[in-house]
């Protein structure tokens, strides 16, 4: 018997061709963070109460074309450094809504900082964004994610309900 | 010391034959699977006269001359023996054997062998106990270590004699695969073990101020224990008759467990459905996917065995070499997978296991060729497998950009050209003296990150052409490269975006079923 896996799949149908984080992750968005228009953060929520951090398209960073590095040192805290320990990912930092995840500095020494906008347990910033930051403008929704948190079940599934979700964002800049 | 005297003591202190021949030491079974011969050799005329046919309403004692032995059981009461409360006498057998028969008509195990376990009350360990004690206190050179077991007797007297009556021959618990268990309770169990709490009182307020650490106040155990170093006078002196006061109700068997030893199955199941996970998908309490792989595979098997739905998922039991995603077909000679059987009646004819394949296969989802009876220890290799054993895949992969190899216009349309299979099927990054063409470090899959540890695990990529993996890889991941976190994936190998369109294990290899 032969099982042709060309034939195994409907190749005109468009949702194979969904990115990685489309088809694992549902898109929230929280808009002008800290009263700073255009401040917009997005969080991409796992079924499995793992959420990625990254900058939502609408975020003003996406309009300048400066040169600039991202920066994990927040005060005394180095988020490179974080590291998790076994299945209860014992030792990660702790993060709030508040809690700056990283800074981007422009080489004209203006900078700006990314604010989490979720509670929960940092799991591991993305370390390439050091080597190549340009990733962060390129894929800010794949390989440019910031950084990976895990919530409870609880804190996870309520700001996933509290925010807006991805068309409620679409339909906010068409209007 | 002479084996009469023992026996003839024994027998007055109020010990059934069967106890008595315990207290001779004797060891060899066919000494009990016919007690009243083997008693005769040891009765003096006195106590024959007792033991004769009467019928057992009569059989009351009248044999308390110059021994201390307790005074005499109420008249029209069988002469319960006062060491193993009735459990070795045959008169009490009927009970038990009637729950047996009971329990078989239900359950029709076909073995033609049986063995037997008894758990009996725990005051019989102290009343043997005494019985010894006074054996080592009246005989000169009577040394109590031995006593013939009281489980070891029974099950040789008991179990001797329940043969015919469940047509199967007794054998030893390690060669027959059906365990029959007796429990007994004895009405004044609790009671009767109440002065072992002022033989060896340190003992036991210990254990009550950890209660919490010892929730049961008597076990077999701590009774042993408490009983360790008593002497005769400790026990005269907490009770009167010496703790071996007349039994006015036999214990009583309880319940009659029947289990028979697990059998196992060993196959290969190809996957045909990307919409299949290999167990039930069940989110808080709700069916995500209607079917799975196992219960696909379970159906016949459950049917052959009359098991109901729920009893199939505590009695059977999927052991796989590995597991695919939902969306992953597994195709060639399929996946090796075993079956547990626990409390099997009977095995399965090869016929039958025939017809369960042929049904498992109808679904259209699952083919499984053949299922084959294998032993416990093989699911040794199926386990060793899972870490050893290599995997070939196959996968549609799209290219999303342009490579940044080459130096086009990256708004150009993207094509996959003939250097991207080439930079594919010739890509090395480890030594040439190497099997593996690609060593990859692989974080943690994002799925799994919130159950599992984050750690960089290190996998080969033996060949791409043929896109042999091995063990352990997760292969989705290896070719969009999961935002980065495996690497090099397939995406950098090309210099351009990848993804991909669908996966099949093509091939599983590990040399099962055994045989
Ligand atoms: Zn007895």
């Amino acid at each position: 018997m032969e099982y042709n896996i060309l034939q195994s799949i409907n190749l005109e149908d468009l949702s194979h061709f969904k990115s990685f984080t489309d088809r694992y992750f549902s898109k929230r968005y929280v808009l002008n963070v800290n009263g700073i228009e255009n401040n917009d953060i997005m969080l991409m929520f796992h079924s499995n109460r793992i959420t990625l951090i990254s900058l939502a398209p609408s975020h003003f960073f996406f309009k300048k074309t400066d040169q600039y590095k991202i920066n994990f040192s927040i005060g005394n805290i180095d988020r490179l450094t974080n590291s998790v320990k076994g299945k209860g990912k014992k030792g990660g930092q702790m993060l709030t809504a508040n809690s700056v995840i990283c800074k981007i500095e422009y080489d004209d020494g203006t900078m700006f900082a990314i604010p989490c906008c979720m509670k929960g347990t940092l799991i591991e910033v993305n370390k390439e964004l050091t080597k190549n930051p340009e990733l962060l403008r390129e894929q800010p929704d794949s390989n440019g994610f910031i950084a990976i948190m895990l919530s409870s079940i609880a804190i996870s599934d309520s700001t996933k309900s509290e925010l807006l979700n991805h068309e409620e964002y679409v339909k906010t800049f068409n209007s | 010391m002479n084996d009469k005297n023992i026996f003839n003591f024994c027998k007055q202190a109020g010990c059934c034959d069967t106890c008595s021949l315990r207290y001779l030491g004797l060891k060899s079974p066919t000494f009990y699977e016919d007690i009243k011969k083997s008693a005769q050799r040891y009765k003096d005329e006195k106590t024959e006269v007792l033991d004769s046919e009467k019928p057992p309403d009569d059989s009351n004692k009248e044999t308390t001359d110059d021994c201390d032995s307790p005074p005499p059981a109420k008249k029209l009461k069988p002469n319960l023996c006062v060491v193993c409360l009735g459990i070795l006498q045959e008169e009490t057998w009927n009970d038990s054997f009637n729950m047996v028969k009971e329990v078989l008509e239900r359950k029709k195990y076909t073995s033609n062998t049986f063995a037997c376990a008894l758990s009996s009350p725990i005051a019989t360990i102290l009343r043997e106990k005494a019985m010894a004690l006074r054996l080592e206190k009246e005989i000169l050179d009577y040394y109590s270590n031995i006593v013939t077991p009281l489980k070891e007797a029974w099950k040789w007297s008991f179990g001797t004699k329940l043969a015919p009556v469940i047509d199967k021959k007794l054998d030893s618990g390690a060669v027959s695969p059906l365990l029959i268990t007796f429990s007994y309770d004895y009405l004044d169990d609790l009671q009767e073990l109440e002065i072992l709490k002022k033989i060896a009182a340190p003992l036991f307020e210990s254990r009550r101020q950890q209660h919490k650490r010892f929730a049961t106040e008597f076990t077999r155990r701590v009774v042993e224990q408490a009983l360790q170093n008593v002497t005769v006078d400790a026990l005269k002196a907490a009770s009167e008759s010496c703790c071996m006061a007349p039994v006015d109700t036999a214990a009583k068997c309880v319940s009659v467990v029947c289990t028979h030893s697990p059998l196992y199955l060993g196959g290969r199941y190809i996957k045909l459905s990307r919409d299949l996970p290999q167990t039930p998908w069940i989110l808080s309490g709700k069916r995500v996917m209607p079917s799975s792989v196992q219960e696909i595979i379970f159906q016949p098997i459950a049917d052959l065995y009359g098991m109901s739905e729920a009893e199939a998922e505590t009695r059977l039991k999927l052991i796989a070499a590995g597991r695919e995603d939902v969306d992953v077909r597994c195709l060639g000679q399929g996946r090796p997978f075993a079956i547990e059987i626990t409390d099997p009646q009977r095995q399965l004819t090869t016929e039958e296991l025939e017809k369960a394949c042929k049904l498992i296969s109808s679904t259209g989802d699952v083919i499984v060729r053949t299922l084959v009876p294998i032993v416990k220890d093989d699911l040794a290799l199926l386990k060793k497998g899972e870490e050893t054993k290599t995997k070939t895949y196959e996968a549609i992969c799209i290219k999303l950009t342009c490579s940044e190899f080459d130096q086009i216009d990256p708004n150009a349309p993207i094509t996959v050209t003939d250097v991207d299979l080439k930079r594919i099927n010739t890509y090395r990054n480890t030594p040439l003296s190497n099997k593996a063409r690609i060593e990859i470090s692989q974080a943690t899959p994002i799925r799994v990150l919130h159950r599992r540890p984050l750690l960089t695990r290190i996998r080969h990529i033996i060949d791409v052409h043929a896109t042999k993996v091995s063990a352990g890889t997760y292969v989705k991941e290896w070719v969009h490269g999961e935002l980065g976190r495996t690497r090099p994936a397939l995406a950098h190998i090309l210099g351009a975006r990848a993804d991909l369109l669908a996966l099949d294990v093509t091939a599983v290899n590990l040399a099962w079923p055994p045989y």
